[in-house]
């Protein structure tokens, strides 16, 4: 049950739809907070992304990897994308990039404006990735904000690692 | 004044002078208050080259920027009607691209500034060091600096984001601007005021450091 959970909110949540929400499910904050609370026991790595966003479509590839490699040992994978959902175009691109990439990842998209989605999601920008322990505590917040110390593939993987305790 | 009254309002007086200024809120490198780092021979758009001692206005604002990223686009009117609204006023405004993307090279930047009417100073800073020194994370991102190259401001235009949608019109995320946190900064500097608002989140793509 606690699986189908963010299929339940969502379905409660009757959002408008748009292109694109085929595959992207629009959540507000409220109802992503919900979402991630009904993952908990899993380690959840969400990636942030946009079509706006040319690195996060460059780092997308590894991320579907991760999620194959990953995803039998209790990791969730999430992509929450923040493009603009009254845009129909940029939705229907975020939907298409999305069902190409493929990989064993859930897919959301904020319904709030872009930059208050921002700081409801403590971002300052992305890409940037957030992995969450199994009882739902942030774990590790990783991101482009300090120019000496933008976060690499590789640290999202040593992270995963190690939350695994391999 | 009452004897009760005086102490709260000592306590509060101290208080407000130990509370930590906002700067660096949303910067890991810079803060309010940080000298304009010094910068040599970057190249501009209009073939000539700029050094930070070349900078002689009483207020300097560079802009990073990067042609490709759709929320430089959607503020790109914005930063030429600032920058033209300042024209004949002891104000600087230099562009800045740090990015190694082929978009956001030299050639590129050209062609950006051209068809966009830059009418500025826009220098491509290839070994980002400048970028690197001020914490300059987001395109499009403001610092302005006072005439002893003190940093006053450091973030965005101001406050509502605008980015070029896939029609290609421009969306302002919050609707009309109402504050202008740069004009208001450079105003303030002008007049020898303090900034009333000296950091905001700078909302945009994000710079591409090289390793």
């Amino acid at each position: 049950m606690r699986r189908l959970l963010p299929l339940v909110v969502l379905a409660l949540a009757l959002p408008i739809r748009a292109a694109g929400d085929a595959v992207l499910h629009p959540v507000s904050q409220e109802e992503w907070s919900q979402v991630l609370a009904s993952h908990e026991g899993d380690l959840v790595v969400v990636d942030f992304w946009a079509t706006w966003c040319l690195p996060c479509l460059e780092r997308f590839p590894k991320m579907v990897e991760l999620s194959e490699r990953y995803a039998d040992r209790g990791v969730t994978f999430i992509a929450f994308s923040l493009d603009d959902r009254d845009d129909p175009g940029a939705m229907a691109m975020a939907g298409s990039f999305a069902r190409k990439q493929g990989g064993r990842i859930e897919h959301y998209v904020t319904t709030e404006p872009i930059p208050d989605a921002f700081d409801q999601l403590d971002l300052l920008g992305i890409p940037a990735v957030k992995i969450y322990a199994r009882d739902g505590t942030l774990a590790t917040a990783l991101d482009a904000d300090d120019p000496n110390h933008q976060f690499t593939d590789e640290d999202v993987e040593e992270a995963i690692e190690e939350l695994l305790g391999g | 004044m009452a004897r009760s009254l005086r102490m709260p309002i000592l306590l509060a007086t101290a208080l407000l002078l130990a509370a930590p200024l906002a700067a660096g809120e949303y910067n890991a490198v810079a803060e309010i208050g940080d000298s304009l780092p010094a910068f040599e021979n970057l190249p501009a758009t209009d073939g000539s080259t700029l050094s930070s001692s070349d900078l002689t206005e009483d207020v300097v604002v560079l802009v990073f920027l990067a042609n490709h990223c759709p929320w430089v686009r959607g503020m790109d009117p914005d930063l030429v009607q600032l920058a033209g609204s300042f024209e004949g006023r002891s104000v600087r405004f230099v562009g800045v691209s740090v990015n190694h993307r082929d978009e956001d090279r030299l050639p590129a930047m050209k062609a950006h500034a051209a068809e966009h009417g830059y009418d500025f100073t826009y220098v491509y800073d290839e070994s980002q060091e400048l970028g690197r020194a001020l914490g300059a994370t987001r395109t499009p991102e403001y610092f302005v600096f006072d005439a002893d190259r003190r940093l006053v401001y450091m973030g965005a235009i101001h406050d509502s984001p605008a980015h070029v949608t896939s029609d290609g019109s421009i969306d302002y995320t919050k609707g009309e601007p109402t504050t202008f946190y740069v004009a208001d900064a450079i105003e303030a500097t002008l007049a020898g005021r303090p900034v009333a608002t000296p950091e905001t989140r700078a909302h945009g793509c994000s710079v591409e450091y090289e390793g």
